[in-house]
């Protein structure tokens, strides 16, 4: 079996995904060595766009019909798509959720007009998967060496890594930390990802979700016993979102229209 | 049992005497509660009641690699290390005789027998807190599982001999102890009688294998299921959890792979699901039902008594208020103060209005 041939992509987003590969300084060369890298524009001047992928790593959300062109190309050649940090996995801060009114509305506002930016027209904000199939994911805002590291030894080996599928609090109480929830502070460890280590919770600073909503998350329970403990709706509301991506929007949208009812009819 | 008396002006010398045997872990202050930590023995909090996470962490490491593979060989890896935990309340030595049974009894798990071979426990008498109920679950005393036991009546301890390799330990200390008198006696006594008249908790547990298995179909389950977070903590801190999973690590360092064995738990999504994406509990209910069966029915059956120790962990660690007592109260047709309870007219609020 040849070295597999890899492409490391940014679409929409700090680009700090790709450079936190680029600070594995000590084992960059190990990557290089362990994968032939076909494309990594920001690392190397390779850039061999017409082989097949055995594995794409792309970052960044897509936010304009350029990105939505570049991430068919990719898909279309990659035999593994793995999405890497918030952007490419949930859509990132820039797809959360901001109000009530459509994606256009809100663009308007901040751009004055509805063709404000002329380079390639603007797509509301959204992760990989809601366009390709993606087959594995780094969450991470953004993401870190270790478990960057892990993930490409597995994929080195041919494995196809999964996303844990337990939340912060596990990691927390494997570092037997005092629970911040329990001492009413709005912490979201219970919907999050775990996989970071429980880092902020160490700190005694509240999770505020960076990697990611997990899946089938009870995000009602937690808001709902948020609001028992005294947090307004439009709290709990601010900080589900930072990193609720796309898909906690819609959800978060529906939670504050009934408690905005239920206020106003008292 | 053999029973020794300690001045209490010799418990530091006597557990620095301990320490010969190995590191010296016992329960140390963290914020407003405990853990157990490696420490000198004037940092031990021999008031505290309850570690965040049982001595289970010993024994079944959070997270620890098994196996090592390189070059397509495979070695065993063991991390043990010879160690003095101090400070097991009765409670947590019963749940330490579970893990044993489950740990050697089948399959028998070697790296739980190395580590436990490596240790020498030091149980420690306890008075209990409003959320103590191992008097409702026959685990408030403990004549076996320890090599040393102390009971503390405030001036002096009792050091109780529970092994042969307490006994062998205790040479170490030999000049520190003293035989006990008929006073000693008496004090013990009376220091049990008032120990049991401090539990609060009350609670018909004994009835629970029947009436969880009457009520397996209750519409309280789903009301949990509605309420729990998935969060895990309940059974990370349970000493009596025994489950973890398994995986692979590699290291493009050192061309290495680890096999990492970690805590795992019942209550998350995919710990019932199968190759092919079939899962067999998917929905929350389901899956505390399940942790609730096992612990108070299925370990019954297979062990003769219920995992719960009484320790009260869960009543103290779950978010949402769902643990032993609040779920036995639900069962038993009591309303539990509990969140999920509650729950139901947070919501019903949110519809009304909607
Ligand atoms: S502090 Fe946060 S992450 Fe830790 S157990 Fe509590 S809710 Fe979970
Ligand atoms: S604890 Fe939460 S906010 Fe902090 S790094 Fe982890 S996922 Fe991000
Ligand atoms: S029962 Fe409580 S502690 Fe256990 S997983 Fe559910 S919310 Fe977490
Ligand atoms: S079920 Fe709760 S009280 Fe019983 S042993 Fe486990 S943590 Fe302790």
């Amino acid at each position: 079996m040849g070295k597999p041939k890899v492409g490391i992509y940014g679409l929409t987003g700090c680009a700090g995904d790709q450079l936190n590969i680029i600070n594995c300084e000590d084992e960059l060369l190990k990557i290089f060595d362990i994968f032939e890298i076909e494309s990594f524009v920001m690392a190397s001047r390779a850039k061999n766009e017409n082989v097949e992928l055995d594995v794409a790593f792309v970052e960044g959300s897509v936010s304009t019909e350029k990105d939505l062109e570049h991430l068919m190309e990719i898909r279309k050649k990659s035999k593994i798509l793995v999405a890497i940090g918030h952007c490419a996995v949930f859509g990132g801060v820039q797809s959360m959720f901001m109000g009530k009114e459509p994606w256009i509305e809100r663009y308007k506002k901040v751009y004055g007009k509805e063709n404000a930016v002329t380079l390639t027209p603007p797509l509301e904000p959204k992760p990989l998967a809601a366009y390709v199939k993606v087959d594995a994911v780094l969450p991470g805002c953004p993401i870190e060496k270790e478990p960057f590291l892990k993930l490409a030894g597995k994929l080195a080996h041919g494995i196809v890594p999964k996303v844990p599928d337990f939340p912060v609090c596990a990691e927390c109480k494997w570092k037997e930390n005092e629970c911040l929830l329990l001492k009413g502070q709005l912490c979201l460890g219970p919907l999050t990802n775990s996989g970071c280590g429980a880092i902020c919770p160490s700190m005694n600073i509240p999770c505020i979700g960076c990697w990611g909503p997990i899946a089938k998350e009870n995000w009602e329970s937690e808001a709902l016993l948020l609001l028992e403990k005294g947090y307004k709706p439009d709290e709990i509301v601010k900080r589900f979102a930072i990193f609720g991506g796309t898909e906690r929007a819609e959800l978060l949208k529906n939670f504050l229209e009934s408690h905005q009812k239920q206020e106003s009819g008292k | 049992m053999r029973v020794f008396k300690l001045k209490r002006d010799n418990f530091i010398p006597f557990m620095k005497g301990l320490g010969k045997f190995g590191e010296l872990w016992g329960p140390v202050k963290k914020g407003d509660h405990h853990v157990y930590a490696q420490a000198s023995p004037e940092q031990f909090d021999l008031k505290a009641i309850r570690t965040i996470v049982p001595a289970k962490k010993f024994f079944l490491p959070k997270k620890s690699t098994i196996l090592k593979f390189k070059n397509n060989e495979w070695t065993e890896h063991f991390d043990v290390k010879k160690r003095v935990i101090f400070g097991l309340h009765p409670c947590d030595i019963h749940a330490l005789n579970i893990y044993h049974k489950f740990y050697t009894r089948l399959y028998p798990d070697p790296y739980y027998l190395k580590n436990r071979e490596a240790t020498l426990i030091v149980g420690l008498s306890c008075l209990p807190d409003e959320h103590c109920f191992c008097n409702l679950t026959d685990t408030e005393t403990v004549n076996e599982g320890f090599d040393l036991f102390l009971t503390d009546l405030e001036d002096r301890f009792l050091v109780w001999i529970g092994s042969p390799k307490g006994d062998e330990v205790l040479k170490l200390v030999k000049d520190l102890i003293e035989e006990t008198t008929q006073e000693d006696i008496d004090e013990y006594v009376a220091w049990r009688k008032k120990r049991r008249s401090m539990f609060q908790v009350s609670l018909d547990l004994e009835g629970m294998p029947e009436i969880l298995t009457f009520n397996y179909d209750s519409p309280i389950w789903e009301e949990m299921g509605d309420a729990c977070l998935s969060c895990g903590t309940c059974t990370m801190v349970c000493p009596t959890c025994t489950c973890f999973d398994i995986e692979d690590e590699y290291d493009i360092r050192t061309d290495e792979m680890d096999r990492q064995r970690f805590w795992y738990s019942c209550v998350f999504r995919e710990y019932s699901m199968v190759a092919g994406g079939h899962n067999f509990r998917e929905a929350r209910s389901e899956r505390l039902k399940l942790w609730y069966t096992h612990k108070l029915v299925g370990f019954m059956s297979e062990y003769g008594s219920p995992a719960c120790v009484g320790c009260g962990r869960c009543v103290v660690s779950c978010p949402v208020d769902i643990n032993v007592l609040t779920v036995a109260k639900a069962l038993l047709k009591e309303k539990p103060d509990a969140f999920w309870a509650r729950m139901a007219s947070l919501k019903n609020m949110e519809v009304e209005h909607a």
